[in-house]
């Protein structure tokens, strides 16, 4: 075959792959809509049916709670006109709404539908539930007033009322439904469109009844900015970084630590976010049964951790945690050091003696981790290391999530599971051991009272002191190790202003330029 | 014809009750617990239990088997645990990327590997046989998240040329969604050209051995009509086989492509499934996926009828 004809033959091929160029146009997204890539699909879009952050973040934009926290995480009225008046004895807290607030579908909030909302909340959400054994009545005194009556005093009621997860959202009664099908809250975006897996869309509320105070944190002035959220599930955290780097995403939530460089690098179109505080990686140990089930033991692997080593194994970079041992950041109100001689001890002979003395006799200790976070991975592999220098013996059980929160909830079948949690402003919040029942089946006399004296507690400042002594009980009986804490990264264009770093980001008195 | 057709049809049916039978017993022999994922972490055993009571989940496996193959027999694949809708809803809005993305790949493929083919076994033995081939292996070889990533941080990163992800805005004409398409069809559609180039080769070169061939170049044909219509044609049987069979794997889902690229296709429903244990979703799109894959094999055997009359029963 001729030479010619072999030329013919590549150029047909080159004009055939050039039939892509003309579609090699830049992307063009509207003016008015921010896309927002987060680390997954939600769950549910139901407030009330899980915990799980992704849901509180997008769903607060579109339902609100009577209460929520301001930037120094104080609990400040939202729907609620002001704090609550509190009878003498902690037990009546009576409840002013807001006037003028309206439903997306243009009625008026009043008493009933905060009280159909929140027996809802005390029905279905597993924050309610918790907090439904607290609760005697819930009843509309009127059209803008709502009483709530506690059986015992309880102190940390108004901050689970105001967390953005698991919300006690305030829902237009007649939508309420054991499976929500319409979404209407009184939040400044009402919910559009739902299309899993590629978008939740939520548009501006052109009638919300904003508060007047300055904005601050979660609290205050929220202005629907930007007309048109969109948040996009983008589980691959790469694709995340390559997405906001090349413009795509005007926020991206969550992204690895390691891509802090080559978003520091990407000029000035992006900006790296870091969330100071952002959590903190907890180990639970199963107290009900197993090797573990013995507190002497449980003292002896403490003493045996080294959190320092564990943190720096999962977050690399320095910039992105803190080795300490008060459970709450300094300059809160819970910030205590009690305990803190029993944190991060790394003595392996002092380790070795003590189980010894406890009896240990070569049992395996179970460690349960999963990949989903590579970070509880990479703690699990220092921690079973540190757990062999000391001569106990160890089995790592690295398991995929939905197996891991399966398997938490047997107590047969694990010793120390790895995971971790948002640092949350009211210690009743997070981590869940701190209630009855949560896997690892805590609960003894010290942690009792202890509990019971802080969350009977109703004077903020006295809080503080409680605080610490449940925190020394949780060093002494060792339930939980709380291994550090942790800052998030996540990163937003330039194009997009007026960013509050959150805990739950929230884009109200955002704006976003024109690409 | 009619015959050949009942029988296989009959085999089909026979193929997806087994596919029901091992998709429901290897979904739930997995450790998991979807209940436990949806309610989030402060949720106790007993509100756990509660929702399993509620998703039907409580009940023994035989009985959740006999209500789910009673509901697939009249068309109706379950409702998704996390997704809030029907399962075929869920899988009808996931076709439309996942046809579009394999339907753009194999042309791409074909387009690449085809000519690249025909090119290395015609001039056998040559520097351009050599490189295609050298081509084809590394093809064969490169794992397609990392040339994901690659073509990412090239064409839209660097270049801006295409989005890095996703499937288009709301609304977006569906030009535009093509647009999105591109990077990744090209990923699947360079990967699977190496297979294209190698079955070509092979394929090629045998019927070049044909009698037929020489025949026709001794009764004075041009090269140009021997290659296309003599030596092509007959080398097609076992290249629409591979093609048929790489598409049919695409439309099943191209599960690494799709997650690199955050495509909402039917692979990224499966992983994610899996990952979320949402039964009715993996039960329901791994039944599809393989009523599809069964039937492009039997259109590819009517292919083969078409392509080469000696198969014709």
């Amino acid at each position: 075959m001729p030479a010619l004809s072999l030329r013919k033959w590549i150029s047909r091929i080159l004009s055939l792959s050039a039939l892509a160029v003309p579609l090699a146009a830049p992307v063009q997204a509207a003016p008015t809509a921010a896309n927002l890539a987060m680390i997954a699909e939600p769950q549910t879009l139901d407030p009330m049916g899980t915990t799980a952050d992704l849901v509180g973040t997008i769903m607060q934009h579109v339902y609100e709670p009577l209460y929520t926290f301001d930037a120094k995480w104080n609990v400040v009225p939202m729907l609620a006109d002001g704090l609550p008046k509190v009878s003498k004895d902690g037990l009546t807290h009576t409840i002013a709404l807001r006037k003028g607030v309206k439903f997306h579908n243009g009625r008026e909030m009043v008493a009933d539908d905060v009280v159909a909302s929140l027996q809802r909340w005390m029905e279905v959400s597993p924050r309610g539930k918790s907090v439904a054994k607290e609760v005697a009545s819930i009843e509309a005194k009127g059209p803008n007033t709502v009483e709530l009556k506690l059986k015992t005093p309880y102190a940390p009621l108004l901050a689970q009322l105001a967390l953005p997860t698991g919300m006690a959202a305030i829902l237009a009664k007649e939508t309420i439904a054991p499976q929500l099908k319409d979404f209407i809250g009184t939040g400044p975006y009402k919910f559009k469109e739902r299309k899993p897996d590629q978008y939740t869309l939520l548009t501006r509320f052109e009638g919300y009844a904003s508060r007047k105070e300055p904005a601050s944190g979660y609290a205050g002035k929220r202005e629907a900015l930007i007309e048109e959220l969109r948040f996009v599930p983008v589980p691959n955290a790469n694709t995340r970084v390559e997405g906001t780097l090349s413009g795509q995403f005007d926020y991206a939530d969550l992204l690895p630590v390691e891509s802090i460089g080559r978003l520091d690098k990407a000029g000035a179109s992006v900006v790296p976010i870091m969330t100071t505080s952002f959590g903190f990686p907890y180990l639970v140990f199963n107290t009900k049964e197993g090797v573990l089930a013995s507190q002497p033991l449980r003292q002896a692997v403490q003493m045996a951790f080294g959190p320092g080593e564990m943190m720096a194994a999962a977050f690399g970079d320095t910039r992105f945690f803190t080795i300490e041992p008060n459970h709450f950041p300094q300059g809160t109100p819970f910030y205590s050091t009690a305990g803190a001689d029993k944190y991060n001890q790394r003595n392996a002979s002092a380790a070795k003696d003590m189980a010894a003395k406890a009896g240990y006799n070569g049992q395996p200790v179970r460690i349960l981790a999963s990949r989903q976070y590579e970070f509880h991975y990479n703690m699990a592999l220092v921690m079973a290391e540190q757990l062999k220098r000391t001569g106990i013996k160890t089995e790592l059980q690295i398991v995929d999530w939905a197996t891991l929160v399966q398997r938490r909830n047997d107590p047969k079948l694990w010793d120390i599971y790895v995971t971790h949690s948002g640092q949350f402003p009211e210690p009743m919040l997070s981590p869940p051991q701190l209630s009855e029942g949560a896997p690892g089946w805590w609960s003894s006399p010290a942690k009792q009272a202890a509990l019971s004296a802080f969350n009977q507690e109703m004077d903020p400042a006295k809080r503080g002191a409680l605080w610490g002594k449940v925190q020394q009980v949780v060093y002494d009986e060792v339930p939980y190790v709380n291994v550090g804490k942790f800052n998030g990264l996540s990163a937003r264009a330039q194009r997009l202003q007026g960013y509050t770093p959150a805990a739950w980001p929230f884009f109200w008195n955002t704006t976003v330029a024109a690409k | 014809m009619l015959r050949f057709l009942l029988a296989r049809l009959g085999g089909t049916l026979a193929v997806l009750a087994i596919v029901a039978v091992m998709v429901f017993a290897l979904t739930r022999l997995a450790s998991g617990d979807p209940i436990a994922l949806l309610l989030g972490d402060q949720a106790t055993a007993e509100d756990i239990a509660q929702a399993r009571v509620q998703y039907g989940l409580d009940k023994p496996l035989l009985t959740q088997f006999g209500y789910w193959i009673k509901e697939v027999a009249q068309g109706n694949l379950g409702q998704s645990i996390f997704l809030q809708r029907p399962v075929t809803q869920a899988l009808a809005e996931r076709a439309e990327p996942t046809f579009f993305l394999a339907t753009f790949a194999v042309t791409i493929a074909a387009l690449i590997g085809i000519p690249c083919g025909l090119i290395a076994a015609v001039w056998r033995g040559r520097l351009v046989d050599q490189v295609f081939s050298a081509v084809a292996m590394l093809g064969a070889s490169v794992p397609s998240f990392w040339m994901g990533l690659i073509l990412i941080q090239i064409f839209a990163v660097w270049l801006g040329w295409f989005p890095a992800s996703g499937y288009g805005d709301p609304g977006v004409p569906f030009i535009e969604r093509l647009h999105h398409l591109v990077l990744p069809a090209t990923v699947l559609g360079m990967l699977n050209s190496a297979l294209i180039i190698r079955f070509t080769r092979a394929s090629v070169l045998d019927i070049l051995n044909e009698d037929y061939v020489r025949t026709a170049r001794s009764k004075g044909l041009s090269e140009r009509v021997v290659i296309l219509k003599h030596v092509l044609r007959n080398a097609l049987v076992p290249i629409v086989t591979v093609l048929g069979l790489t598409l049919a794997l695409m439309i099943g889902g191209a599960v690494v492509t799709e997650t690199v690229f955050n495509l909402p296709g039917v692979g990224n429903l499966v992983v994610r499934a899996v990952l979320r244990r949402d039964y009715p979703v993996i039960q329901g799109t791994l039944l599809v996926i393989a009523a599809i894959y069964v039937l492009i094999n039997l259109a590819i055997d009517l292919i083969y009828m078409i392509v080469d009359p000696r198969i014709r029963v």
